[in-house]
C-alpha cells in the first residue's frame, strides 16, 4: 500500500492569512483572540473571539468571488483552498479530473447569516440571495462549481471533529482506489448561532482561553479555514512532500451529547486506534497538538486519556489559545500546524497556562523550541462524543 | 463488498415493521409526512427532548440494534434537526441574544442522530455523519463500502434521515423547489410545472461483508455534480459497464422523477439509455435530500417480493425476474447518483 502524503497546504485564521503568516505568528506566540469588530453581536464587547479582521466584502474583492449568494464561510474556504492547490501546483486538469475528490467539513455553513436565515426560514414570500447557501454542503458545492471539480465531493459534519474526519475520509478514498488525490479540509466562520449556542452551554470564557490551566474558564470561538492536498507518494515523486498521513481513527465516547466521560474512553480509543493504523507504539509520538479547548471538561478528560495511553505523555500544547476554537475548521487548521511542527522540527508555546491542572500535573509546551520530531498526533473531539485522532509523519 | 441484511424505514407510507406498499397514503398541503410509530424502547425522558429528525432516526434504528453487534454508525442527513436549528435561531433573534437554553442547539447538530445511537447502545466504534445535501446518503454508503473493505468482518448501521420542517419547506419553497399549486401526490407525474412535493423519511440498514442470507448486494454507487444531461447519459453507460458483467442486465430502473418539469430531461436520458421497465417513487416519498435512501429500501423490498407495486410502474407490465435494480436520482438538477443493487443469494 502506497503512503498517502500531503503536497499542499493552505490556511487562514485569526493569526494570519497564509501558512507563512500563521507559522510566523505561532513562532512568536501571537494570540489572535480579541474583541469582535466585524460580526455584530451582543457579545461583541463582552467576550473575546478569534475573528479574522478582513471584512466579507474585502474577501470577495481579494478572491474575485462575487457570485450571487456567496457567504463568508465559502470565502474563507476558498481562500485556504486556493493557497493549498497553488502550493501543491495542481494543474487545472488534475483539479477537474474524475479521480480528484473534494472533501470538506463545516458546522456552520451559511448559518453565519443568522438574520437572513431567520427571515428566509420564517417567510413564505420574497427570499434573499442566500436561499441555497445556508446548509453546510453549500461551501463545497461552491468550490466544486467554481473549480469544475468532477470527482467525488462530500461534506462531513460531526461538530468539532468534522474536518479531522474529512481528512480521514480523503485518505481512505485514496487507499480504496476510488480516487488518486483528494483536497480535504474544513471551514467555519463566526456566527451568532454558535456564539449563542456555546454561551447557552456556559462554556465560553470571558477571558482569553487558557488550555490546560487549573483556572481555565472555557473556550473562545474562532473562525478560519484550512485545506490540504493529499496524494499517493508515487504520484508526488517530483513534488514537495510535507508529511505522510500515517494514522487516523474515529471513536465515540458515547457518554453525553455535549461532554466527555471522566475516563475519556473516546479520546483514548481514537488516539490508540490512530497508533494502530500507523503501526506505531505510543512512545514514537513526539508531540501532540491537543484538542485543548480550555473547557473544564475537555482538558481534564483529554489529559486523563493521554496519561492512560502514554503513561508519560509527550510534549503537547493546544493552539486554541492562539486562534480560538474554529469548530469545523479546527481539525484541518491543526493538521496544517502539525505539519509545520514536522517540517520545521519545532513546537510552539501553548499560551496562558500558568498553573497546570493539579490532578494531572501536565504542563503544555511553554515556549517555542526546536525539537526533533518524526510523528505528530493531532486530536479533535466533538459533540455527541465524536473523537478523531490523526498522525502525521516525516517522509 | 457491501451486503444489506436487514432494514427498517419510517416514511409517509406504511413501511415500518408492517409493510404495505399497495396502499398509497395521500399528501397534504404538498407535503408527505412520515407515519410515526409509538417508539417503545426510547426512554420517555430522552424521547421528549428529541426533535423529529433525531426521533425518527433513532426510532427507525431501534429494531435493528438488538439484531447484531454493531461496529459503528454511518449516517447521511442534509439538514439533521432543522426544526431544532431554527427554533434556536428564532430564540436568538426574538430574545435578542439573551439567556437561552441549549437544548435545541445541542439537538441541531446533524451528528446528534448518530451520536444518540452511539449513546443509547454504548457503542464506541466509528460514528460519522455525511451532510452533502442531495448526496448525503450516497456518501454514507460509499463510506460503509470502504469500511467493509477495510474491516471485512464488521457490521455497520448505514442510514439516512431528513425531516420536513416549516423552515426548510419555506426555504426550498422560496427557491422554487416545491410546487406553487396544490396537488395530490397521485397526480405528481401528470403536472407540467416546476417544483415537487416535500417528503421525509428515516431509513436504516444493517450492512456487512457476508453474502450469506443477504437481501441485496450494493454492487456500485456513483455520484456526479453536473447540470448537463448529456454527461448523465454518458456516465450511466460507463457506470453499468463498470459494475455489471456483460451477461447480466438491468431488470428495473427505479427513477427519482419528481414532477419537476425542469428535471425531466435527466430522467428521460437515463430511461432511454436503460430501455427497461421504469418504476417511480417520489409520489409516495416526496422530494428531499436523502430520498435515495428510501429508494434503496424500496429496492430491497422489490428484490425480496419480486413484485413492483403497480402504482409505481410508469407503464403497466411487471418484469418477470428482478435481479438487478438501477436507481437513478438527482437532487435539484445538480447532484446525481447511480446505485446498482443485486438480489442476494
Amino acid at each position: 500500500m502506497s503512503r498517502i502524503v500531503v503536497t499542499g497546504i493552505g490556511v487562514i485564521s485569526a493569526i494570519g492569512n497564509t501558512v507563512a503568516e500563521n507559522r510566523m505568528a505561532l513562532q512568536d506566540g501571537k494570540c489572535g483572540i480579541s474583541t469582535l469588530s466585524l460580526l455584530p453581536s451582543k457579545y461583541a464587547g463582552l467576550m473575546p473571539f478569534g475573528e479574522i479582521k478582513i471584512t466579507t466584502e474585502e474577501l470577495k474583492q481579494k478572491l474575485r468571488a462575487t457570485e450571487h449568494g456567496i457567504t463568508r464561510t465559502s470565502l474563507l474556504a476558498l481562500h485556504a483552498f486556493d493557497e493549498a492547490i497553488k502550493d501543491s501546483q495542481l494543474s487545472h486538469d488534475e483539479i477537474t479530473a474524475i479521480d480528484t475528490a473534494l472533501i470538506g467539513a463545516s458546522t456552520v455553513g451559511g448559518m453565519c447569516l443568522t438574520d437572513e436565515l431567520y427571515n428566509d426560514a420564517n417567510k413564505n414570500e420574497g427570499g434573499s440571495e442566500y436561499l441555497s447557501s445556508y446548509d453546510c454542503a453549500s461551501v463545497n458545492i461552491y468550490l466544486q462549481e467554481r473549480y469544475k471539480i468532477n470527482g467525488p465531493v462530500n461534506t462531513i459534519n460531526t461538530a468539532c471533529s468534522s474536518s479531522a474526519n474529512a481528512i480521514m475520509f480523503g485518505v481512505r478514498l485514496i487507499k480504496a482506489g476510488i480516487v488518486s488525490r483528494a483536497i480535504v479540509g474544513g471551514v467555519d466562520s463566526l456566527a451568532k448561532f454558535t456564539i449563542n449556542g456555546f454561551n447557552a452551554l456556559h462554556i465560553l470564557s470571558a477571558d482569553i482561553c487558557a488550555p490546560f490551566d487549573e483556572q481555565r474558564k472555557g473556550l473562545n470561538l474562532g473562525e478560519g479555514a484550512a485545506f490540504l492536498v493529499l496524494e499517493k507518494e508515487e504520484d508526488a515523486a517530483n513534488k514537495k512532500i510535507y508529511a505522510e498521513v500515517s494514522g487516523y481513527c474515529n471513536a465515540n465516547d458515547s457518554f453525553h451529547p455535549s461532554s466527555l466521560s471522566d475516563e475519556g474512553d473516546g479520546p483514548y480509543l481514537s488516539m490508540k486506534g490512530a497508533l494502530e493504523v500507523a503501526g506505531l507504539t505510543a512512545d514514537k509520538i513526539g508531540f501532540i497538538n491537543a484538542h485543548g479547548t480550555a473547557t473544564e471538561n475537555n482538558d481534564m478528560v483529554e489529559s486523563t486519556a493521554m496519561l492512560r495511553l502514554f503513561g508519560t505523555p509527550p510534549a503537547f500544547a493546544s493552539t486554541k489559545s492562539n486562534i480560538g476554537h474554529t469548530l469545523g475548521a479546527a481539525g484541518a487548521i491543526e493538521a496544517v500546524y502539525s505539519i509545520l511542527n514536522l517540517t520545521r522540527q519545532e513546537v510552539y508555546a501553548g499560551l496562558n497556562c500558568h498553573q497546570p491542572i493539579s490532578a494531572t500535573g501536565l504542563v503544555p509546551v511553554q515556549a517555542y523550541k526546536k525539537m526533533p520530531l518524526q510523528h505528530v498526533m493531532s486530536n479533535s473531539f466533538g459533540f455527541a462524543g465524536n473523537c478523531t485522532s490523526l498522525i502525521f509523519s516525516t517522509i | 463488498m457491501l451486503y444489506i441484511h436487514q432494514s427498517t424505514c419510517i416514511s409517509p407510507q406504511q413501511t415500518f415493521l408492517e409493510v404495505d406498499l399497495n396502499t398509497v397514503h395521500a399528501s397534504s398541503d404538498n407535503k408527505l409526512k412520515v407515519i410515526e410509530p409509538t417508539y417503545e424502547g426510547i426512554p420517555p425522558g430522552i424521547l421528549r427532548r428529541m426533535g423529529k429528525a433525531v426521533r425518527i432516526g433513532v426510532g427507525s434504528a431501534l429494531p435493528l440494534l438488538k439484531a447484531v453487534s454493531l461496529d459503528g454508525f454511518i449516517i447521511g442527513t442534509a439538514n439533521g434537526g432543522m426544526e431544532d436549528c431554527i427554533k434556536f435561531l428564532n430564540q436568538i433573534i426574538q430574545y435578542d441574544e439573551g439567556l437561552l437554553t441549549p437544548g435545541n442547539f445541542v439537538q441541531s447538530t446533524p451528528n446528534a442522530i448518530a451520536g444518540q445511537l452511539g449513546l443509547l447502545t454504548k457503542n464506541k466504534g466509528y460514528n460519522i455523519t455525511h451532510v452533502h445535501r442531495g448526496l448525503s446518503f450516497e456518501n454514507a454508503a460509499i463510506d460503509a463500502m470502504m469500511m467493509l473493505h477495510e474491516y471485512p468482518s464488521n457490521n455497520y448501521l448505514l442510514g439516512a434521515v431528513d425531516e420536513i420542517s416549516a423552515y426548510n419547506y419555506n426555504i426550498d419553497y422560496l427557491s422554487g423547489w416545491y410546487k406553487k399549486e396544490m396537488l395530490s401526490n397521485k397526480e405528481l407525474y401528470q403536472t407540467n410545472s416546476a417544483g415537487s412535493i416535500a417528503g421525509e423519511s428515516a431509513v436504516m440498514f444493517i450492512v456487512n461483508g457476508d453474502e450469506t442470507n443477504a437481501v441485496a448486494r450494493l454492487r456500485g454507487i456513483q455520484t456526479l455534480h453536473t447540470t448537463d444531461e448529456n454527461s448523465i447519459e454518458k456516465q450511466v453507460n460507463v457506470f453499468i459497464q463498470k459494475h455489471l458483467p456483460d451477461e447480466e442486465k438491468i431488470d428495473l430502473l427505479l427513477s427519482g422523477e419528481n414532477g419537476d418539469n425542469r428535471l425531466s430531461k435527466y430522467y428521460t436520458v437515463v430511461e432511454s439509455s436503460i430501455g427497461k421497465t421504469t418504476a417511480r417513487f417520489k409520489h409516495i416519498s416526496g422530494e428531499y435530500a436523502t430520498a435515495s435512501s428510501f429508494a434503496v429500501w424500496l429496492a430491497t423490498q422489490i428484490l425480496t417480493t419480486q413484485k413492483v407495486p403497480s402504482h409505481m410502474l410508469q407503464k403497466s407490465g411487471q418484469p418477470s425476474i428482478i435481479k438487478n435494480i438501477l436507481i437513478y436520482n438527482n437532487y435539484k438538477g445538480a447532484q446525481h447518483s447511480f446505485i446498482l443493487l443485486t438480489k442476494g443469494n
